[in-house]
């Protein structure tokens, strides 16, 4: 069999990060590639480059041997290369038939023809083996018959290079399953399938040959008779352990600071979560796994819908952010540009705006607490780095603007008890991020519980005194400090039971 | 080998069943007819009384036209007013009463709004500016020029073609035939043809339709100069029925903000991708049946308006309700 696509030295980077690092990747007719690795791997880039969205800094795409250079996601359509996108590209006010055609609608003397439309979205949807109704609105259908809708769209043109991003991951196990099925006759008539996706049942039950990528490299490609789950799981966090961590607590942790038990919500089943004074709970998991939706619900952004969370003790209702603020708990948001910082404003408004949130309306802005003393006295003890601190916040490094948030709601001492931070070094360089460890830790070490939400391994493992893991909005398992990120990894990929014996999402 | 692995599209909820444009106009209807009969204008309800409605939705009606377009792929149209001013002024200019210059003055008009269209979605689609910020400018710079040049541009229309917009067809007047006809192609362009079921995909999901393969900015560029146009033929019908153009009659109309008013009403979202012609035409039918019934009632003028104001927020809101979160 040759190669049908074959991507050679693809380079691509944003800036100074580098998102594919010299990827090597090709995929044959009829064969199902499977592409393994952790979120911000390079698959995604990868597949985009492929697509026509990014055009890569260096190597070359080809295709049948030819090399082809992609302006347009048009043009990569045009060329044989279909992607069921991750997000979903649907409209949700047409119909499912005119989704399906979107871009390549077919006319009759210039004019849509609605009903060869209707007739050839019903066979192909015939072909998944789905009974939606072609003229139904595509908001009116669920996920799971949306993805289909998704997929259906890509097969409209005779693609010869099928791209799958993660295409189970809002399905269930029974639509899970014909869709597998689908991929293994699509093969049998020679498009060659890539596949990305987390779930390892899956990957060992279709791929042909398995690549990982990991920080934007290429690790290795392999047939699949050749990979064990393990082999996987291992290349796809395999990293050194750098040791910038601080030391974990002398102490044992004290009593519990925020519980929560039966938290129910949207995205969220049986949450029971603990965290103890001197305390650093990582949360680790998936993209989707539920972690961001916890954070969001202890910062009361979308509350639970049901269950109990106590503070020291004491419930308390977290329905708005302002409740959340208000119950003692100092909330440090991942997107810190947009939810983090007030940019155009002065390093010590945005160390202020807290506390003139919470302050009566009509108390002085500069008053007590709130004087330009106590801001600056609360901004150097954070050892925020800024010329002066009426500069531009957006002016600061990353790790300066998280010390600034983090002074923040140290200016409400000492009436925070909890501190949630999710991604708390995401852009942040290396340097400063050993800062923002040690000051966790020294947050802790004061008494308070800190409860880190965070995709990047190695820090979960490293900051860590105990790690709660999450997979499809459920708690998957707890490990105790220094676990692997292989048995992370597991746990977050639900391949593994818990160590604990606590029941799997499925 | 069809399995049945998924319920096919959930059953439509009753309320969603009944179209927009439908449910606007029965409401219109039963506002016209009600105050008709309260006041015992019942004369008002006849074949002239109706016509004459109609008559005044022409204006509006035409800028909404091209207003859904703008909308329909997520954008806006601001500047329509001040467009409208401004060629109803250059077209009596470019007349001064002359049958012969009609057809170059009409020309004219055309080419400024292809231009002022042009302009509009370049700075949108390919500049990457607000709509609402790059459209409202066009139009004050718009403004602006006319109100500093208008000294000059004296004039008035040829006679023959103010007669066009006081003559009928089979008692039908010519203006409301011309919204009639450029309502049904706009409808058939929107329903019927590729290029519309393009705009509604770049208007419901900009990345999705790019990821499809569309040039996404074609699209948005096209949407406003069809605005535009929508716009310069409700310029010249105002021209043609006043005799005369002012450079205040698009602002003294508030056509911008009135045409969004009644797009939104007829179902459009404001967010883009949903909605139609047909919705913005039942639309205008509602605010000068309102307009109508007012009359008939001899209440004050600035009252309308806060009852105008009240149906969009009410329409808004119904919407809301029924599209479940995704508010126009």
């Amino acid at each position: 069999m040759t190669a049908v696509l074959e991507m050679r030295g693809i380079g691509k980077a944003f800036g100074t990060v580098k998102a594919l690092d010299a990827v090597d990747f090709d995929c044959r007719a009829g064969e199902v590639h499977v592409i393994c690795g952790e979120n911000g791997a390079g698959k995604s880039t990868l597949m985009k480059v492929l697509g026509g969205s990014y055009r890569p800094d260096t190597g070359e795409v080809l295709l049948d041997g030819e090399p082809v250079r992609f302006q347009h996601p048009a043009e990569a359509r045009a060329a044989g290369i279909s992607i069921v996108h991750q997000e979903l590209s649907l409209l949700p006010f047409r119909t499912v038939a005119e989704n399906i055609f979107t871009g390549m609608e077919p006319t009759r003397w210039g004019l849509l023809d609605r009903r060869q439309m209707d007739e050839r979205a019903r066979s192909l949807l015939d072909r998944l083996g789905s009974s939606i109704s072609t003229s139904a609105l595509v908001a009116d259908l669920s996920i799971a018959e949306q993805q289909l809708v998704e997929i259906a769209k890509a097969m409209l043109v005779n693609a010869k290079v099928l791209v799958m991003d993660e295409p189970t991951a809002a399905l269930d196990d029974h639509d899970a399953h014909s869709l597998l099925k689908l991929v293994g006759r699509m093969k049998t008539e020679g498009v060659a399938i890539i596949y990305i996706s987390h779930r390892m049942p899956e990957v060992m039950a279709i791929a042909d040959r398995v690549t990982v990528l990991k920080d934007g490299r290429h690790i290795w490609t392999r047939d699949r008779r050749d990979v064990t789950i393990n082999a996987i799981v291992t290349a796809m966090v395999g990293r050194e352990l750098q040791d910038f961590y601080p030391a974990r607590g002398a102490t044992e942790p004290g009593s519990p600071v925020l519980e929560i038990s039966g938290g129910q919500s949207r995205y969220l089943r049986d949450i029971n979560f603990s965290a103890r004074a001197g305390e650093i709970v990582g949360v680790a998991g998936l993209e989707d796994s539920g972690k961001g939706a916890l954070a969001r619900a202890l910062f009361g952004d979308s509350p639970l819908a049901a269950g109990e969370v106590r503070i020291s003790g004491q419930p308390v209702s977290l329905h708005s952010p302002r409740q959340a603020a208000a119950a003692g708990i100092g909330y440090l948001p991942g997107d810190r540009k947009r939810e983090g910082i007030a940019p155009r404003q002065s390093v010590r408004d945005n160390a202020l705006l807290t506390l003139q949130a919470m302050a009566p309306a009509l108390s002085s802005p500069n008053g007590g607490a709130r004087s330009r003393q106590k801001v600056d006295q609360s901004l150097r003890h954070m050892d925020v780095r800024a010329g002066d601190f009426g500069q531009e916040i957006s002016t600061l490094s990353g790790g300066n603007q998280q010390k600034a948030i983090i002074a923040r709601w140290l200016m409400r001492n000492p009436r925070v008890f909890v501190f949630v931070f999710v991604e708390p070094t995401r852009g942040i360089d290396v340097a400063a991020k050993a800062a923002i460890y040690q000051t966790m830790r020294a947050l802790a070490n004061e008494g308070r519980a800190i409860v880190m939400i965070s995709s990047d391994l190695p820090e979960i493992v490293g900051v860590s005194d105990r790690i709660v893991v999450m997979h499809q909005g459920r708690i998957a398992g707890e490990l105790p400090a220094g676990a692997e990120e292989g048995a992370v990894m597991q746990l977050a990929l639900g391949v593994a039971a818990a160590a604990t014996g606590r029941e799997m999402a499925s | 080998m069809s399995i049945d692995i998924l319920p096919a599209g959930r059953a439509r909820r009753g309320f969603r069943d009944v179209p927009v444009p439908v449910v606007v106009i029965a409401l219109a209807a039963i506002i016209y007819v009600t105050a008709a009969v309260i006041t015992g204008q019942t004369n008002q309800i006849s074949f002239a009384g109706l016509t004459g409605l109609l008559q005044r939705t022409v204006a509006l009606g035409l800028v909404g036209l091209g207003q859904t377009f703008a909308i329909l792929v997520g954008s806006i149209d601001l500047s329509v007013a001040a467009l409208i001013s401004t060629v109803a002024v250059l077209a009596s200019y470019l007349m001064q009463g002359d049958p012969g210059m009609i057809v170059p003055a009409i020309a004219a008009c055309l080419a400024l709004a292809l231009c002022v269209g042009a302009i509009n979605g370049g700075l949108v689609a390919y500049w990457g500016i607000n709509p609402l910020i790059a459209t409202l400018s066009t139009g004050l710079i718009l403004q602006g020029v006319l109100s500093a040049g208008f000294t000059y541009l004296g004039g008035r229309v040829a006679p023959e073609y103010q007669a066009l917009a006081y003559q009928g067809l089979f008692g039908v007047p010519l203006p409301v035939l011309l919204l009639a006809v450029l309502a049904l192609v706009a409808w058939f362009v929107l329903a019927k043809t590729r290029f519309g079921a393009h705009l509604y995909a770049v208007g419901g999901n900009p990345d999705g339709a790019k990821l499809a393969g569309l040039r996404v900015e074609r699209f948005v560029l096209a949407a406003h100069i069809i605005a535009s146009l929508g716009a310069c033929v409700a310029g010249l019908y105002l021209a043609a029925r006043l005799q005369s153009g002012t450079p205040w009659i698009g602002r003294d109309g508030i056509y911008d903000l009135e045409s969004i008013a009644i797009v939104v009403i007829g179902g459009t979202a404001l967010s883009g991708g949903k909605g139609g012609v047909i919705g913005t035409i039942a639309g205008v039918l509602l605010f000068a049946s309102l307009d109508a019934s007012f009359n008939m009632f001899g209440v004050d003028a600035f009252l309308k308006q806060v009852l105008r104001g009240a149906i969009v927020i009410a329409a808004v809101a119904v919407y809301a309700v029924r599209n479940k979160g995704h508010v126009a």
